[in-house]
């Protein structure tokens, strides 16, 4: 036989006996992650027909009454819950077209928003959400409960928020409402 | 070999294409063994290395609880005793899946698991407030003993009566190498009464100063930081209360620094506080916002949750024989909001509070309400949040910077705790 036949056929029992026993040892065990799956960002395929809108409800805040206070928006619709959302979440970061108190703090972006199936939406600000954020309760229950109210006004799905930092869960925002745990809505704090 | 190589380059050509099928016909059947030992080999792994687990049983003898978690890993742990709970941290490098064994207790209520990062804690509720406790650790299987004894009696008499009886009930549940070391947690008990002594006589009310350190808080026009009024408040308000009652007082913290809000529940647990009061000024968008409110937890449960709650507190002998996953959660939720069983008592120190605070001149009655409080959620006692006024309002800013008004909040805040504690201490 010639060595340059039998080289090959070696390596190659030992890289499948390496493989075979890197998967015994190596495999054996490790419960799966549980990050949600990312909703891809675009739209889905282009169209002939127009994009279809519809009505959604955004919270503001009122230095008057320190309440949350409705105002009403267009968003595309899309088959995907989340896609609605994001847009929802991305005009309440937009502010107010009234002239209400904006609940974002300047500078804040939305990075990432996932639905799980449970009903529960995990929603990723930057970091700005908590840095620009002027603090005290009243302050942040408002911002807090502006972004829970929104997802669970207008989407039927989402049953309870969880805020995420930079990718992040913070214990809280600024040192009071606990976002360790996904977030009911609160209608109580809606003005009338 | 080498001089095999020599001789190749005369072989015909079939016997080349018939070298070639050898090697073919041994990489296919590598390949086909390959794909067999992929299949077999999650039940091959599963064989050779057991997946790693917790299992906690619950058993009592002639006169206390043993709670014995055992697992096919070593178990690093440390103890903490936190009012009725005793709390287990057991480190983890990897997840380990939580089994239940038995439970049946006289002394022990109940028993639950939290996950952290790199850590589990088992949460052990005693049925009575007086108990010490002792732990050891022994091996093969490795296995983390902890004893719940009843406290009061005296000790001798009753180590004397164990050891009779140990002799008889032991033998029966262990085998005899166990019952060798078992003798071990019994001789370390009577050293195990940190509590004892603090917990003796006056009880203790917690003030927590909120924020501190680089956690500044609200910040009003003039610069004035929400985490120095609240110090500035609550040793105002300790000095009243040590004026005015035999109750003990300890600030979460009496300077300027960080304090984690887990750590500030841990603070009033491990005092067995009494009462919890948590001092902050408010802020929002804009000056115009002014007022004190007064808020209690809000447990931010789902029904089904707060149907899970007040069935585990009313038969949790019963959920205790209930097997499954579904169990450990709601006792893991149990304990993250040991807040949620002093929730009635927590909205009536609030109102007493703020009724009180209303009888400030100049102060806007903004009323009790509820939120999800981090810095609440764990204490095990009543507990409030005060919000004592708006430092995002300049005229209000400039009131708490004054020592009038920080004595007069002071001592309507103590006022109201003053005549929760006669109604509450008589219940």
């Amino acid at each position: 036989m010639d060595i340059k036949r039998i080289l090959p056929l070696g390596v190659l029992s030992v890289l499948l006996l390496v493989l075979a026993v890197l998967f015994f040892v190596g495999g054996a065990e490790k419960p799966p992650a549980l990050a949600p799956v990312p909703v891809p960002d675009d739209a889905g395929e282009d169209s002939a027909e127009p994009p279809q809108t519809r009505t959604i409800t955004l919270f503001f805040l009122s230095d008057e009454d320190n309440l949350l206070h409705p105002e009403e928006r267009e968003i595309y619709t899309h088959e995907l819950t989340v896609f609605e959302a994001k847009q929802a979440i991305e005009e309440l970061v937009r502010g107010s077209s009234s002239g209400a108190v904006a609940s974002i703090p300047p500078g804040t972006r939305l990075r990432e928003m996932y639905i799980i199936q449970d009903g529960v939406a995990y929603v990723d600000f930057s970091r700005e959400l908590k840095d620009n954020h002027g603090s005290g309760t009243a302050a942040e229950t408002a911002t807090v409960f502006a972004i829970v109210n929104t997802l669970t006004y207008n989407f039927e799905s989402i049953k309870r928020v969880s805020i995420l930092i930079g990718g992040n869960e913070r214990e809280t925002l600024n040192g009071h409402i606990d976002l360790t745990r996904p977030l009911l809505p609160r209608l109580d704090l809606i003005a009338k | 070999m080498s001089s095999d190589a020599g001789s190749i380059p005369a072989a015909s050509k079939s016997s080349h294409t018939n070298e070639r099928n050898v090697v073919k016909y041994i990489v296919r059947s590598l390949m086909v063994l390959f794909v067999l030992l992929c299949q077999l080999a999650p039940t091959a792994a599963s064989r050779f290395q057991e997946e790693p687990f917790l299992k906690l049983s619950v058993e009592d003898f002639a006169d206390y609880g043993r709670v014995t978690v055992t697992s096919n890993h070593p178990l690093r742990s440390s103890i903490e005793k936190n009012g009725i709970y005793l709390l287990v941290r057991i480190r983890a490098d990897q997840p380990f899946r939580i089994r239940r064994g038995s439970f049946r207790s006289r002394f022990i209520e109940s028993v639950g698991w939290t996950q952290g990062v790199d850590f589990y804690v088992l949460n052990i509720k005693v049925q009575m407030s007086d108990f010490t406790h002792a732990s050891t650790n022994l091996t093969r299987p490795h296995r983390l003993v902890i004893d719940v004894l009843p406290e009061g009696a005296d000790p001798r008499p009753k180590a004397g009566q164990e050891a009779a009886e140990g002799a008889a009930t032991i033998p029966k549940k262990e085998t005899g190498a166990r019952t060798t070391e078992r003798a071990a947690p019994r001789t370390e008990t009577p050293a195990a009464i940190p509590t004892q002594s603090l917990a003796q006589g006056t009880r203790t009310i917690i003030i927590d100063p909120g924020h501190g350190g680089l956690e500044v808080g609200a910040e009003g026009q003039n610069g004035t930081l929400e985490k120095d009024i609240t110090l500035s408040l609550s040793l105002k308000l300790k000095a009243i209360i040590e004026r005015n009652l035999a109750y003990r007082v300890v600030l979460t913290r009496d300077r300027d620094v960080d304090v984690p809000l887990e750590r500030r529940a841990a603070i009033a647990n491990n005092e067995q506080a009494f009462l919890f009061v948590s001092i902050h000024a408010n802020g929002f968008p804009g000056s115009k916002a002014r007022g004190a409110e007064t808020y209690f937890l809000n447990l931010n449960a789902t029904d089904e949750e707060a149907r899970r709650l007040a069935y585990m507190e009313n038969n949790s002998t019963e959920l205790d024989q209930v097997q499954g996953d579904a169990e450990d959660d709601i006792k893991m939720i149990l304990w993250d909001m040991a807040q949620a069983n002093f929730l009635k008592q927590s909205s009536e120190m609030a109102e007493l509070i703020q009724s009180e605070l209303n009888t400030l001149r100049d102060t806007r009655n903004r009323g009790v309400k509820q939120a999800p409080f981090k810095v609440l959620t764990g204490v095990a006692c009543p507990a409030v949040l005060v919000e004592v006024a708006f430092i995002s309002n300049p005229d209000e800013e400039r009131k708490l910077l004054t020592d009038d008004f920080q004595a007069a909040v002071a001592q309507a805040i103590y006022t109201g705790l003053a005549k929760f504690i006669r109604q509450y201490a008589r219940d």
